[in-house]
C-alpha cells in the first residue's frame, strides 16, 4: 500500500515536473493594478470604472453580482470540490499593464517571454489570421492580418469590442448566456474582463483560424474572460483558444462565458484545448445559437485543470440548423473532467451529433454529462449521441450522465455509450509484433482519440499527441 | 385490525405523528424501527427538485394530504381479478395466492401445502412472532429510512405486509401471486414485502398492484410500497411487478434486491396504470458471479406520468447485469427513465448492459431518458443504449401496401416491439399483459 502510494507520488512528481518545465513557470510581476481579494459591489464598481464602460454595462455587472449572491453552489457535479471554492480568497481583477499592444515588440519583456515560451507568436506567424493574448484579466497583445481587417472582419479583445463596437455588443451581450443562467455565469457577468470579440460580415469566409491564448500567472487569480462571436449571414469562421497556468499550492478559478451566434447559413467552428494547471477550477459556460441552416461545431479538448465543469451548448433556433460537438477529456491523477455537451432543438429539421471520448487514468475521473432537448414543435429532428470511455488503471473512474428530453414523436434519437479498458487482445497483438507494452498502449489510446485529433489544425494535433504521450508515460504499473 | 382514520391534515408531519403510534406494536426492535422511521420522515425535507432523480416528478404528489388512511372500499374489479387468480391456483398454475387488502386484511391461499415443504408465506405480523430471527435479520435492511423520506414513510406506516421464505435447496415450481389492492379516493396504502430465498432455492413472485382512486375529481389515492428481496448463494428468483392501478392513483414503489454468490435474479417491472407513478427497481450484485436481468415494459396513455429508475450495483467481481427497458407512449403520456449502473472499485471483470427504447405513437407524448454509468475500475465491459422515436413510417407503409389497414399495422408493430419482453413473463400472466397492451392500442 505504502509502495503504491509512493509510486503514485513519484508519477505525480514526474508529470508535474514536465508541466512545470513547459508551462508551470510564473513571472514575478509588478502589476499595474492588483485589487484586493474578495468580491463585493465595490470590486465590481472599481472594474467598471477602470474600464470606463458605458452605464448599461456597469448596471448589468451589479445586477449580475446580486444574482451571483442569490444562487446556491450547484447541487450536482463534483459538489465536494465546488464547495472548496473560497470566493473571498480570489483576486477578481488584475491588470498587468496599462496599455494593450498591437506590436509584439511593445509587450513587456516578462510577458513576451511567457508567450514566447508557450510558442504563441510562432504559431501566429505560421498559420493564424489573428491572435489575442490574455494575461490575467486583460488582453496584453492583439493583432490581426491586414487583409482580414480590410475585408471587414472585426477581431478585438472584448474590452475594445465594447468601446469600438458598442452597438453590436449591446445587441448580443448576454442574449445567449443570461446572467441568470447559473451562478458562475452570473459571476462572470459581474467581473468579466478580457476575452475575444469577433464579428464576421455577411458572406465572408475567413479561411485562416483566429486564436486567443489565455494565461493565468498569479496565485489565487480568478480569470473571467468573456467572448462573443457573431458570424453574419453566410459567413464562415474558425476560432481557437488555448490556455495554461503555473502550478500553485492553492487553487485558482477560471470562469469564462462564451457566446456564439451563427446567423442564417453561417458556419462557426470553435476549438478549445484546455490545458490548465492541475490546481485550476475551470467552470465555464459556453453556448451557441444557430439560426436557419447555420452550423456550429464545438471541438472541445480537456486535458488540464483540477476540476472542469464544461458543457458546450448549441441552441438550434432555425430550420435546418446543425450542431456538432466533439468532446474529449483526459483525466489523470487527482483530476475530475466533468465535461459534456448540450443541444437544444427548438426548430424543425435540425440535426445534432455529439461524440464524446474520455480517458480516465490512475485515480482520474472523467464524466460525460449531457442534455439533448427536443421541443414539442421541432419535428423531423435527428440526434445521435455517442460516448466512449477508456479506463486505464485500477482506480480510474468513468461516469456517463446523458439526459434526453424528447417532447414530440417525429424525431429520431439514438444514444450509445461504452466503457472499457484497453483490450487485452489488442495489446497482445501489438506486443507480439514487437512493440513494447507502453508503445502498444499509446498506440491504442492515440487510435481511440483519432476522431478528435483529426479535427484539429495540424499543429494542435501534434501538440495533443505529445500531451497524451506525456500523460501515458509509465502507464504500466 | 386497526382502522386508522385521520382528520384532514395539510401538514404531513402532523399526519404521520397521528397515524404512526397506533402501528407501533410488536416486539421492541420493530417498534424502535418504526419510531426511527417516523423521526426521519419528520426531519427530512422533501427531495430537492434539482436532483435529477426528482427532476421530472413532484415529490409533493406522494405526501398524504387527505383524510382517510386505508379504511375505504375497494375497486369494483378486485373480486373479478381475485376470481381469476383463484382459478389459476385451483388449476395448479400458481403455488399460492395472497390477497392483500390495503394491508388491513391479508388472506393467504395455498400456504398449507407450501408449509409442508418448509416454505413460508405469511403476513409480516405473523412472521414477526414465528420467524423472528429471519424477519429481524432482513426487514428494513435494503429499504429503510436511510433510503429516503418516502421509504421512511413506509417504514413508519405500513400496517401489515407479506413475508415469503423458501428454505435452502427448495424449488417453488409455480409462481406465488400477490394481489395488492389499494383503497379508493383519499386513501393511502403502504404495502410491504419481504422475500428471503435460501441457498439454491428457486422462486417466482408476481406482485400485482390494483385499485386506487378512479376519479380525480373526488381525490387521488396514494400507494407507497417497499419491497425487499434477498437471494442467497446460488438462488434463482424471478420477481414480476405489475402496476395496473386506477386512473387517479399515485403510486410510489421502492424495490431493492440483494443477491449473493452465483445467484440469479430476474426482475420484470410492468406498468400500465395509475396517474402518477414513481418506481425504483434496484439489484445489488453482492456475491461473486451473481447475475441480474431486468426486462421492463410500460405503456402510457392519456395523461399518465411514469417515472422509473433502475439500479444495478456491482458490489462483487465477475457479476453480470442486463437491462432492457421498453416504453410505449400515446396521447399525452410522459415517461422519464433514469437507470444507473455502478461498478465498485473492487469489483473486477464485470459486465453490464443497459438499454432503454421508447416508442412514441403520437405527437404530444414525452420521453426523457438518462441512462447513467458510474464505473470505478478499468476491468469492465459496460455499455448502454437509448433510442427514442416514432413507429417507423416505412414499416407502416410496407404493411399497408400488403393490404393491412393502418391501425392494424400499428398494432402489429407495437406487438412486435413488446414481444421479447412478454416472452420473459410467466405464462399465466402473458395473456393478461397482452390484453393490457391490446386495450391501450384501441382507437389509435
Amino acid at each position: 500500500m505504502a509502495d503504491s502510494a509512493k509510486q503514485k507520488h513519484e508519477k505525480l512528481a514526474s508529470l508535474n515536473a514536465d508541466y512545470a518545465a513547459k508551462y508551470g513557470f510564473h513571472d514575478p510581476v509588478d502589476y499595474f493594478h492588483k485589487g484586493a481579494k474578495g468580491i463585493n459591489h465595490e470590486v465590481v464598481e472599481m472594474i467598471s470604472r477602470m474600464k470606463k464602460e458605458p452605464k448599461w454595462m456597469s448596471e448589468r455587472r451589479h445586477e449580475a453580482l446580486d444574482i451571483f449572491f442569490s444562487k446556491p453552489i450547484p447541487l450536482w457535479g463534483n459538489t465536494q470540490l465546488l464547495n472548496e471554492i473560497d470566493f473571498a480568497n480570489i483576486y477578481y481583477f488584475m491588470k498587468p499593464v496599462e496599455e494593450q499592444s498591437t506590436d509584439w515588440a511593445d509587450v513587456p519583456e516578462y510577458i513576451k517571454k511567457t508567450f514566447d515560451r508557450l510558442g504563441i507568436p510562432e504559431a501566429e506567424k505560421r498559420f493564424l489570421g489573428g491572435l489575442s493574448a490574455q494575461y490575467e484579466s486583460e488582453v496584453v497583445y492583439h493583432s490581426m492580418r491586414e487583409d482580414l481587417k480590410k475585408q471587414g472582419v472585426i477581431f478585438l479583445d472584448m474590452d475594445s469590442g465594447l468601446r469600438e463596437q458598442e452597438e453590436i455588443v449591446s445587441k448580443y451581450f448576454g442574449t445567449v448566456v443570461p446572467s441568470t443562467d447559473n451562478k458562475f455565469a452570473a459571476l462572470n457577468t459581474a467581473v468579466w474582463s478580457g476575452g475575444s470579440f469577433i464579428y464576421v460580415p455577411p458572406g465572408l469566409d475567413v479561411k485562416v483560424p483566429l486564436q486567443a491564448y489565455f494565461r493565468i500567472n498569479a496565485e489565487n487569480m480568478g480569470q473571467f474572460e468573456r467572448t462573443l462571436i457573431i458570424a453574419d449571414k453566410g459567413s464562415r469562421v474558425h476560432y481557437i483558444e488555448g490556455c495554461t497556468a503555473p502550478i500553485y499550492s492553492t487553487n485558482s478559478l477560471h470562469s469564462a462565458v462564451v457566446e456564439v451566434i451563427a446567423l442564417e447559413d453561417a458556419y462557426i467552428r470553435y476549438t478549445t484545448i484546455q490545458n490548465w494547471a492541475r490546481n485550476i477550477f475551470n467552470l465555464v459556460t459556453k453556448r451557441a445559437s444557430a439560426y436557419r441552416n447555420a452550423t456550429v461545431e464545438w471541438v472541445d479538448g480537456n486535458i488540464g485543470s483540477r476540476l472542469s465543469m464544461k458543457y458546450p451548448c448549441i441552441q438550434l433556433l432555425g430550420e435546418g440548423a446543425k450542431a456538432e460537438i466533439l468532446s474529449v477529456a483526459f483525466a489523470g491523477i487527482d483530476q475530475h473532467q466533468d465535461a459534456g455537451a448540450k443541444v437544444i432543438h427548438a426548430a424543425s429539421s435540425t440535426s445534432s451529433r455529439i461524440t464524446s471520448k474520455s480517458i480516465s487514468k490512475d485515480n482520474g475521473r472523467a464524466s460525460y454529462r449531457g442534455l439533448v432537448k427536443i421541443y414539442k414543435n421541432a419535428v423531423n429532428c435527428k440526434v445521435s449521441v455517442e460516448c466512449d470511455a477508456l479506463l486505464i488503471g485500477e482506480e480510474a473512474r468513468s461516469d456517463t450522465y446523458p439526459t434526453m428530453e424528447i417532447d414530440n414523436d417525429q424525431v429520431k434519437v439514438e444514444h450509445e455509450a461504452r466503457v472499457s479498458k484497453v483490450a487485452e487482445e489488442q495489446l497482445f497483438y501489438l506486443t507480439s509484433r514487437g512493440l513494447s507494452e507502453d508503445e502498444a498502449r499509446l498506440l491504442i489510446v492515440n487510435g481511440f482519440m483519432e476522431p478528435f485529433t483529426k479535427e484539429l489544425p495540424m499543429e494542435y494535433a501534434v501538440e495533443l499527441n505529445r500531451l497524451i504521450e506525456l500523460e501515458m508515460e509509465g502507464s504500466i504499473g | 385490525m386497526n382502522h386508522l382514520t385521520a382528520t384532514s391534515a395539510t401538514d404531513s408531519a402532523y399526519l404521520i405523528d397521528e397515524l404512526a403510534p397506533a402501528l407501533e406494536r410488536g416486539p421492541q426492535w420493530l417498534r424502535e424501527k418504526r419510531q426511527g422511521s417516523r423521526q426521519v420522515f419528520n426531519s427530512l425535507p422533501l427531495p430537492h427538485r434539482g436532483l435529477h432523480l426528482w427532476r421530472y416528478t413532484d415529490p409533493e404528489k406522494f405526501l398524504i394530504r387527505h383524510g382517510r388512511v386505508i379504511d375505504t372500499p375497494f375497486a369494483d374489479d378486485y373480486d373479478a381479478v381475485k376470481k381469476i387468480a383463484l382459478s389459476h391456483l385451483k388449476q395448479g398454475h400458481l403455488s399460492g395466492l395472497v390477497a392483500d387488502l390495503g394491508g388491513r386484511e391479508i388472506k393467504i391461499h395455498g400456504d398449507e401445502e407450501l408449509a409442508e415443504r418448509g416454505i413460508v408465506v405469511s403476513t409480516l405480523s405473523e412472521a414477526v412472532d414465528r420467524h423472528q430471527e429471519l424477519v429481524e435479520k432482513h426487514l428494513y435492511q435494503l429499504v429503510n429510512s436511510r433510503t429516503g423520506k418516502f421509504e421512511a414513510m413506509n417504514g413508519a406506516l405500513f400496517n401489515d405486509g407479506i413475508f415469503i421464505y423458501v428454505p435452502d435447496n427448495v424449488t417453488v415450481e409455480k409462481p406465488l401471486h400477490l394481489l395488492r389492492e389499494s383503497g379508493r379516493e383519499n386513501s393511502a396504502h403502504f404495502p410491504r414485502l419481504l422475500v428471503v430465498a435460501g441457498k439454491n432455492a428457486e422462486l417466482t413472485v408476481i406482485d400485482e398492484y390494483g385499485g386506487g382512486s378512479a376519479d380525480i375529481d373526488r381525490g387521488v389515492s396514494n400507494t407507497n410500497s417497499a419491497v425487499e428481496i434477498f437471494g442467497l448463494e446460488e438462488s434463482r428468483v424471478r420477481y414480476v411487478s405489475l402496476q395496473r392501478q386506477m386512473a387517479a392513483a399515485h403510486s410510489y414503489l421502492m424495490h431493492r434486491a440483494r443477491i449473493e454468490r452465483g445467484a440469479t435474479m430476474l426482475t420484470i417491472p410492468l406498468a400500465f396504470g395509475a396517474l402518477t407513478s414513481k418506481h425504483n427497481f434496484g439489484v445489488i450484485l453482492n456475491g461473486d458471479g451473481a447475475e441480474s436481468k431486468m426486462y421492463g415494459l410500460l405503456f402510457g396513455s392519456e395523461d399518465q406520468h411514469f417515472d422509473n429508475h433502475t439500479l444495478h450495483y456491482h458490489a462483487a467481481s465477475r457479476t453480470v447485469s442486463n437491462i432492457d427497458f421498453k416504453v410505449v407512449l400515446r396521447d399525452r403520456a410522459l415517461s422519464a427513465y433514469t437507470g444507473l449502473i455502478r461498478i465498485d472499485r473492487e469489483s473486477k471483470t464485470c459486465e453490464a448492459y443497459q438499454g432503454n427504447r421508447n416508442l412514441l405513437l403520437n405527437k404530444g407524448t414525452r420521453a426523457e431518458t438518462i441512462p447513467e454509468l458510474e464505473i470505478l475500475n478499468e476491468d469492465v465491459k459496460c455499455s448502454h443504449g437509448a433510442t427514442i422515436g416514432p413507429i417507423d413510417p416505412l414499416s407502416v407503409f410496407y404493411l399497408t401496401s400488403r393490404g393491412i389497414d393502418r391501425d392494424d399495422a400499428v398494432r402489429m408493430i407495437v406487438s412486435g416491439f413488446v414481444a421479447s419482453t412478454l416472452k420473459q413473463i410467466p405464462e399465466d400472466l402473458q395473456e393478461r399483459i397482452s390484453n393490457f397492451v391490446a386495450k391501450r392500442l384501441e382507437n389509435i
